[in-house]
This record gives structure tokens, C-alpha cells and sequence, in this order.
């Protein structure tokens, strides 16, 4: 990996000092006198620093046009001859241009990655201050009810305290439900800068009924319809990943559609990708929510009220980032007939690993 | 029981001696395994994470010399440490955090097995195996659905006669591939893939929705438990 770089650049120096070289060849058969020899080089080596890794290609390109110039294009042609009037000062100053050109394209060029990494920071940070907003909720709640129960237990009738138990572990469960999620970005790996994951076929069907069969438990009482193309489909993904999207996204029907009776699952293939579809009965999405809904940015005063704590805006962000590491994307309607359409695609055929 | 943490390990105690089962504690591997070897346990609870020593370590151990069965408990939840411990012989994996009822069962399952076993040891399973309208002959190698023949093919049947004797047990990609296909099949899940997709269209009557044959992503197959 290392020495491919270093060959790339090497080339790419060797590439553009010779078209520089040729260049002048061209110009010197027209051209009266050779001052432009060294500006055409300087420009040389301005392209060099730019399209190459590091100081040393400019530099290195740098020396060898001074001395290339003296060799080649001043006279005495093709002889090394440092006597020539004004020639130290001229060659000089072409190096001093040349290295401070390539000391500063290499700088901006890290300035660039700086900036980069600073917005990657930046969404880390997003996600980090979405899911402790998440986690606290349910711990608050949680952290209340034992309390509650302990320092009372006495005065608290049977049914009360069952309450506040029953309350304890469906806040866990929810807690659960976070912690999943955040180890499935883990699994998202970082291949330089661009998002990379495990690919391998799956059986759609089985990924989509694993998911169903886990909501099922979850919520026995909404009524789940699949339906599937006849034919088995082999598609490459990371199965664990995108059964957590589904189960993501059948959640959020029942959290956010309010009065979510039924939700179903289709799965459809086209030319040469398969796109999956989460359908549902309830309220559908504030068409103003729609823009940002997979961002995953919390904002508290513009959430409803109703029920902020189950702000699903990581569950949904999560599953943005997973379909985005397929190469696939994802996209939120509303039904004509009432109720949201969550739905997102994957490519068919492997594709190469980065993506971007 | 092998768990080194205090509070989960009492919790644990408090739920399996209220169903009557009598509990041996250990929290560390080299104790576990000095326990395990004088008192012979019907069943090992282990914990994968101790303090001295990885759980993976005694599961190998005690495999070289007994069948009994062992939980996995363990907090990883990558597919693959998963699959590991399974492959090496433990007879269930649950990842933390967990219900009560839910290790019960997973304790009542791995305690059927091991007496299934010890009824008819090794060679292939005789009988049938009957669970809801599903049926597997395993004299006449033929599974019937509600009745009627499904008609799989030699290996459908191999596959599903597989799972039954393992009723309840997940068993992984690997070791189906290599019962069935034998130990030089290349590492290929999509032939097992595909052969599921179509032992499901014969016996489930939705292969989305499957009421017999259900997947652990990543992990591998389980058939239902028979009636």
C-alpha cells in the first residue's frame, strides 16, 4: 500500500516535469528568448505540490527544474553552467518559489483533512448528545420507580408497586432497544473516511421474517402482514444490520403512528436492486418533520410534546447510516390512504467496498 | 452457575432455587471448573467473561471429557462468538441482558435434550418427530405436512432430519453444511440458503412468516420443539 503511493506520486512528479519539459521545447522553436523556461516550471511545481502526497515530491521536483533548466534550456545548452550573469539570483528565487508553493499547497491540503475530521467530530457528537438524551430518560424513569418503591413500600398498595415494577422493566427494554442500536454502528466499519461493512447473501426472506418474529414479541398486539416476492432472493448485505433497520422501522410505526393497528412488510425487486417497504395505518408524519427525519439531531422545542422520550430520531439515523454503508438509500412518505411509508433500497450485485 | 458478578449471580440463585432447581456457585474459572469436575453437574450455567480466565476455556475443557449441557451467557453479542461457542459444543448462547422466563425455558430445553440423548445415544434418530401439523418420519424418511407428503428431497430431508434431532437448539450454517455436504464442502452458505428457501415453500405456509424452521441471522437454523 505504501510503496503504491509512493510509485503514484513519483509518477505523477516524473509526469508533469516532462510535459513541462516538452512544453518549452514546443514554445523555444517559436519563441525569441527562454524567460519563460522558469515560470513554466515554477508552475511545474505548483501542480506537483498539488496533486502529490507530502513536501518531498515538490521539493525533490523543485531541484531537479533548477538544475533540468540550467542543463537544458540556458546556454550552453545541455551542459551544467553556473557562470551565467544573473543566474544565481534567478535560480534561487525559483527555488525559494518553488518550495514555499509546495510547502503551502501541502498545508492546505491539511487544513482540508482537519476540517474533515472536525465535521465527523461534530456528527459524533450529535449522535452522542441524541443518545444520552435517550438513555437519561428511561434511567430517570427507572431510577424514580425503585426509589419510589423502596422508600415507601410499605404505604404503596399491591397494585402500585407492581406498577412501578412493571414500569422498571419496560423502561429496560426500552434502554435495550438504544444499546442495540448503538452496537450495530459499531459494526459500521470506517475505511478511510467512507463507510464500509460485512457483506453477504441473504435470503430476504429470512432476514425480513427474523425481523417480524422479534417485533412480534415485542408488540403482540399489532397485526403484522409480509409479503414477499414468490421467488428466493439472494441479496448481499449484513443481515444483523438490516434486521435491526426493520425492526427500527416497524417500531417507529407503532411509536409515532399513535393508533398503529396493523403494519406491513413488502419487499419488491427491481432492475438491479430490492427495495423494502414499511407500511402502516396510523397518523403518518408532520409533513414539516420530513426533511430532517433522518438526520438524528435532537431538538427538543420543536419535537411533540407528546412523547418526547420516545424520540426515535437515533433509531431512524442509525438506520440512514446502515443503508448508506450498503449504497443504498432510504426515503419517508405518507400513504395517500392514511399512514407513513418508510421505505429503502439495496443494490443487487456486489459492489466495491467504499462507497462514495 | 458460573458468573463472577455479584448481584447477577444472586438474582440468578434466587430465580432457579424458586423453581426448585438446587444451584452450585463458582465466580471464577479455576474454582468452576474444580466444581464442575467433582460435582458433575445436570447442567452448566457460564458466564464467557471471568476474572481469571475466558469462559471459552472451560467450555473446551469439559467437552473433552462430557456431554453435559452448557448455557453460554455472555454479554458479546457479535454473531461470531456466537457461532464459536456453539461450534465448540455449547448447547445454548443467550446474550445479556435477558428475561427470567427466558433462561428458565432455555434451561428446561438444554435439560430435554441432554436426557433425548442420553435415550438414544449417537446414530440416526428413529421414530417421529410431531409438532403442530408437522410432521418427520424418521423410519421412512419422509416429512409430512398436515398430513400430506411434503415431498423434500434427499437432502431437504437431511437437513430437516438434522434439526429435529437438535429440536430447539440452534444449530449453525457450518456444522449443517458440514453434516450434510460433508467436511470438504467449500465454506458456502448459499447452497444451504437455498435448499431453506426451498424446504420452507414445501412446509411453511408463508416462508416470511415460518411457523417450523426459524432463523437466527448470521447464526444459523432451530426447528421448533415437538409437542
Amino acid at each position: 500500500m505504501k510503496q503504491h503511493t509512493v510509485i503514484k506520486n513519483s509518477l505523477i512528479t516524473a509526469g508533469i516535469l516532462g510535459a513541462a519539459t516538452g512544453f518549452c521545447f514546443l514554445i523555444q522553436e517559436a519563441a525569441e528568448s527562454d524567460t519563460h523556461v522558469p515560470l513554466l516550471f515554477v508552475l511545474a511545481v505548483l501542480f506537483i505540490s498539488r496533486f502529490t502526497d507530502g513536501y518531498i515530491y515538490g521539493i525533490v521536483a523543485s531541484m531537479i527544474a533548477v538544475v533540468g533548466v540550467n542543463y537544458v534550456f540556458t546556454y550552453p545548452y545541455f551542459a551544467i553552467d553556473f557562470t551565467i550573469t544573473g543566474y544565481p539570483v534567478t535560480f534561487i528565487a525559483m527555488l525559494a518559489v518553488a518550495c514555499s508553493v509546495s510547502a503551502l499547497t501541502t498545508q492546505i491540503k491539511k487544513q482540508e483533512q482537519i476540517r474533515l475530521e472536525a465535521e465527523k467530530e461534530k456528527m459524533r457528537g450529535n449522535l452522542l448528545r441524541a443518545v444520552s438524551h435517550d438513555i437519561r430518560t428511561p434511567l430517570t424513569s427507572i431510577m424514580g420507580a425503585a426509589s419510589v418503591v423502596l422508600e415507601n413500600y410499605g404505604e404503596l398498595s399491591d397494585e402500585k408497586r407492581m406498577d412501578f415494577l412493571k414500569d422498571i422493566r419496560e423502561e429496560s427494554q426500552w434502554l435495550i432497544q438504544i444499546v442495540e442500536n448503538l452496537l450495530s454502528i459499531t459494526r459500521i466499519g470506517d475505511n478511510g473516511g467512507s463507510a464500509s461493512i460485512d457483506k453477504q447473501e441473504e435470503m430476504v426472506e429470512e432476514i425480513v421474517g427474523s425481523a417480524v418474529l422479534k417485533f412480534r414479541k415485542r408488540y403482540p398486539d399489532v397485526e403484522v402482514a409480509v409479503r414477499l416476492p414468490e421467488d428466493p432472493l439472494l441479496v448481499p448485505m449484513d443481515g444483523i444490520l438490516i434486521e435491526q433497520v426493520l425492526v427500527n422501522l416497524m417500531e417507529n410505526s407503532v411509536l409515532h403512528g399513535k393508533h398503529t393497528s396493523k403494519v406491513e412488510v413488502s419487499a419488491e425487486e427491481e432492475k438491479d436492486r430490492v427495495v423494502f417497504y414499511v407500511d402502516d395505518d396510523g397518523a403518518g408524519i408532520r409533513p414539516s418533520a420530513l426533511p430532517k427525519l433522518f438526520e438524528g439531531t435532537f431538538r427538543q422545542g420543536d419535537e411533540e410534546s407528546c412523547d418526547s422520550r420516545r424520540n426515535m430520531g437515533i433509531g431512524l439515523s442509525v438506520c440512514m447510516s446502515i443503508i448508506r454503508a450498503h449504497q443504498g438509500d432510504m426515503k419517508a412518505e405518507n400513504r395517500k390512504e392514511g399512514g407513513a411509508r418508510l421505505s429503502f433500497w439495496l443494490p443487487m450485485e456486489r459492489g466495491t467496498d467504499q462507497w462514495r | 452457575m458460573v458468573e463472577d458478578d455479584k448481584r447477577i449471580s444472586s438474582f440468578f440463585k434466587t430465580v432457579l432455587e424458586s423453581n426448585r432447581y438446587d444451584v452450585i456457585m463458582a465466580s471464577t474459572g479455576s474454582e468452576a471448573y474444580s466444581l464442575i469436575t467433582s460435582q458433575c453437574p445436570d447442567l452448566v450455567i457460564l458466564d464467557l467473561g471471568l476474572p481469571d480466565m475466558d469462559g471459552m476455556n472451560i467450555l473446551r475443557s469439559v467437552r473433552e471429557w462430557s456431554s453435559m449441557p452448557v448455557i453460554v451467557v455472555s454479554a458479546r453479542t457479535h454473531e461470531k462468538d456466537k457461532v464459536e461457542a456453539l461450534d465448540l459444543g455449547a448447547d445454548d448462547y443467550i446474550t445479556k441482558p435477558f428475561g427470567t422466563s427466558e433462561l428458565l425455558a432455555r434451561i428446561r430445553t438444554a435439560i430435554r435434550h441432554s436426557r433425548a440423548a442420553f435415550l438414544n445415544q449417537g446414530g440416526a434418530p428413529t421414530g417421529t418427530f410431531v409438532s403442530g401439523g408437522l410432521t418427520i418420519d424418521y423410519d421412512k424418511h419422509r416429512v409430512f405436512v398436515d398430513g400430506t407428503d411434503a415431498g423434500l428431497t434427499q437432502n431437504e430431508y437431511k437437513i430437516v432430519s438434522l434439526l429435529g434431532k437438535y429440536a430447539g437448539k440452534v444449530m449453525t450454517y457450518d456444522s449443517i453444511i458440514k453434516e450434510i455436504w460433508g467436511p470438504n464442502m467449500k465454506n458456502d452458505n448459499r447452497i444451504l440458503r437455498v435448499n431453506m428457501a426451498n424446504i420452507r415453500r414445501k412446509i411453511e405456509k408463508n416462508p416470511a412468516e415460518p411457523q417450523y424452521i426459524f432463523t437466527e441471522v448470521g447464526v444459523g437454523y432451530r426447528i421448533v420443539e415437538p409437542d
